[in-house]
């Protein structure tokens, strides 16, 4: 038998004669890792929520914004005044630079949308024809609005399925149908498929309503428009498009009067946000672990006095002082492992449970973290009382009743 | 084989010093069968406990085998203790949690270097050896005083050390099994050549043994 069989033979040992405080004690611990482990999965899924989100529009998307949206070290900063200042020159502009595959200028309006009765609040965002391609919408009933459409001015709408079953209590319905926007009559050809987000500040694409940039002048009097979506040819020259496109703004309109922003970018600057709140929240998590491993350093000072003779008659037969530090040592970072395990696999169980909901996520980041943690833990804390028990004298500790 | 020279061993108590050893000196040599008798109170304790390197005297040197030990660091002796020296306790001191063979294998855990034979088998012909062989699985609170005694010894044995060092083996049994216990002594001292010291406040026990050394406040007051 070798020696560190021993020393985890031995511990395990004395685990199983006090099962109940074993169990007591590995509790702190197996709260701790379970909360922040918990922690670290939901933060995961939420990250791959959002980069699914951002994916299912595609990654090669500029947006040209009427005010500096992201600051120099990454994160949001305050606009300023966002007014409607890109036109139809800029738009035409952008279309002509080598590598710009698609320009959509949208206007955004937060309106009452009204049919059968029914009214609902809705955002009306109102672009070009190619709003579809550019950012991967499909109808599922009817169809999207064309370029003759945007030159006839015609008074079209498509609807997001949500909004469209709000009002025509089944989206099917709702093509053919007239709801009024802002008291003008929009004939609806088209209700999106079902495409959720929303969440994080982007438009909600299943209560949106889109319409031609040209069909109405009260939602666009001065033939403005607020941001301009670009579609590059490839992943590739989104870089250099992007430089283009600052180059030949920059000639029009003040440098903090716009800006150009990748996809990649926002998507950085908002998982880089929830990083910093997951984290400070598996901050909270990690008090738990550290009251946990005080639990644990109680109870083994405890267990050194408990076992201040079978020390003595350790040391006696010729046990160094530290094989007594290594036994008691060994004891501390079971126990810890032991609650650290446990609250892995209940956090596996949990989010297994909760799959359907929530997409969380334990990755092997997790694990080591739960595992290394807590046998740092039980290191950390077993040291104090399994140096106690090591530094014991022989003879004092042999004489102990 | 063991010498011990002007042993002096103080205790603090308080602002006062107990002198608890004054000036010792004895040898004890190879094969040897010796008694140390003393009341309690006599320091006999103490004497046994620096022989047997779970304490360091104040001063005096301890030679083993011409090597002087009496200023090891604690590992060093923790060694030494498990090589050279085996105790049998008056109330045995096994771990009630360990079964027999666990306990008598346990120096073997500890030892530093490597066994020339298997300690395992060792354990078992010894237990053979003492009649208890059956109750190698037991837990050491589920068989006699007698018996417990014997693995205690066994243990001692484990790692074939020079010197057995037995304080107060008796004591906790009655006579007749007491007797078996001494007799198993002498009949170590004599098959197989281990020198013994057994401690003892008894002059029966003492006189059992082929040579005496009576302790007194501390000094060694006669030898034979």
């Amino acid at each position: 038998m070798n020696y560190i069989q021993f020393l985890v033979q031995n511990s395990l040992g004395d685990l199983k004669r006090n099962k109940v405080r074993t169990f007591l004690t590995s509790l702190g611990i197996l709260i701790g890792v379970l909360s922040v482990v918990l922690l670290i999965a939901f933060g995961l899924g939420l990250r791959n929520y959002i980069k699914n989100q951002f994916d299912s529009i595609g990654t090669n998307l500029l947006y040209v914004l009427p005010a500096r949206v992201l600051g120099e070290e990454g994160g949001f900063q305050d606009p300023g005044a966002v007014t409607y200042r890109f036109d139809e020159k800029d738009v035409t502009r952008v279309e002509r630079l080598s590598g710009a595959a698609l320009v959509v200028p949208t206007i955004e309006r937060a309106s009452i949308i009204q049919a059968e009765g029914e009214s609902k609040s809705s955002t009306v965002l109102a672009s070009s024809e190619d709003i579809d391609d550019i950012l991967n919408l499909e109808a599922e009933f009817g169809v999207f609005y064309t370029r003759s459409d945007l030159t006839k001015k015609a008074k079209k709408a498509v609807l997001g399925t949500d909004l469209a079953k709000a009002l025509f209590k089944s989206p099917e319905r709702a093509v053919g149908k007239t709801v009024r926007i802002s008291n003008q009559a929009f004939k609806v050809v088209g209700v999106l498929k079902k495409k959720g987000g929303g969440a994080f500040g982007g438009p909600n694409f299943d209560t949106i309503t889109f319409v031609p940039y040209t069909s109405s002048s009260t939602l666009n009097p001065e033939k403005k428009f607020i941001n301009l979506y670009v579609q590059a040819d490839s992943e590739d020259v989104v870089p250099e498009l992007k430089r283009d496109i600052e180059k030949l703004m920059i000639k029009r309109y003040e440098e903090d009067e716009f800006q150009v922003i990748e996809q990649t970018e926002l998507l950085n600057v908002i998982t880089s946000i929830f990083s910093i709140i997951n984290t400070v929240l598996i901050g909270i998590g990690s008090i738990s672990l550290v009251v946990g491993g005080v639990g644990i350093m109680n109870i083994m000072y405890a267990s050194v006095t408990e076992r201040t003779k079978e020390v003595g008659i350790r040391r006696a037969i010729g046990a160094t002082k530290r094989d007594i530090l290594l036994q008691f040592l060994t004891e501390a970072v079971l126990l810890s492992l032991f609650g650290g395990l446990l609250g892995l696999i209940i956090a596996y169980a949990i989010v297994f449970a909760i799959q359907s909901l929530f997409p969380a996520e334990i990755n092997a980041f997790a694990v080591a973290i739960a595992l290394g943690v807590s046998s740092l833990i039980g290191i950390f804390f077993g040291v104090f009382p399994a140096r106690r028990a090591a530094n014991l004298s022989p003879i004092e500790a042999i004489r102990y009743e | 084989m063991i010498e011990l020279q002007d042993i002096i061993k103080d205790y603090k108590v308080g602002d006062d010093t107990a002198h608890i050893l004054r000036n010792v000196s004895l040898s004890i040599k190879e094969k040897e069968f010796i008694g140390i008798l003393g009341t309690s109170g006599s320091g006999k304790s103490t004497l046994m406990h620096i022989i047997g390197l779970l304490d360091n005297p104040t001063s005096g040197t301890i030679t083993i085998n011409g090597r002087d030990v009496s200023r090891l660091s604690d590992s060093e002796l923790s060694i030494l203790r498990n090589e050279y020296v085996g105790f049998v306790f008056q109330s045995f001191n096994l771990i009630n949690k360990l079964t027999v063979l666990e306990n008598i294998m346990l120096p073997a855990v500890y030892a530093r270097k490597k066994l020339s034979y298997d300690p395992q088998k060792k354990a078992l012909e010894l237990l053979t050896r003492f009649g208890i062989f059956e109750r190698k699985d037991f837990l050491p609170n589920k068989i006699s005083g007698g018996q417990q005694q014997r693995v205690a010894i066994a243990r001692a044995l484990v790692m074939n050390p020079d010197l057995i060092l037995a304080d107060e083996p008796t004591g906790n049994l009655d006579s007749r099994t007491g007797d078996e216990i001494l007799k198993l002594l002498e009949e170590l001292n004599h098959d197989l050549g281990v020198t013994v010291v057994i401690v003892t406040h008894e002059k029966d026990v003492a006189k059992r043994t082929k040579r005496q050394i009576f302790i007194k406040d501390g000094e060694v007051v006669k030898k034979y």
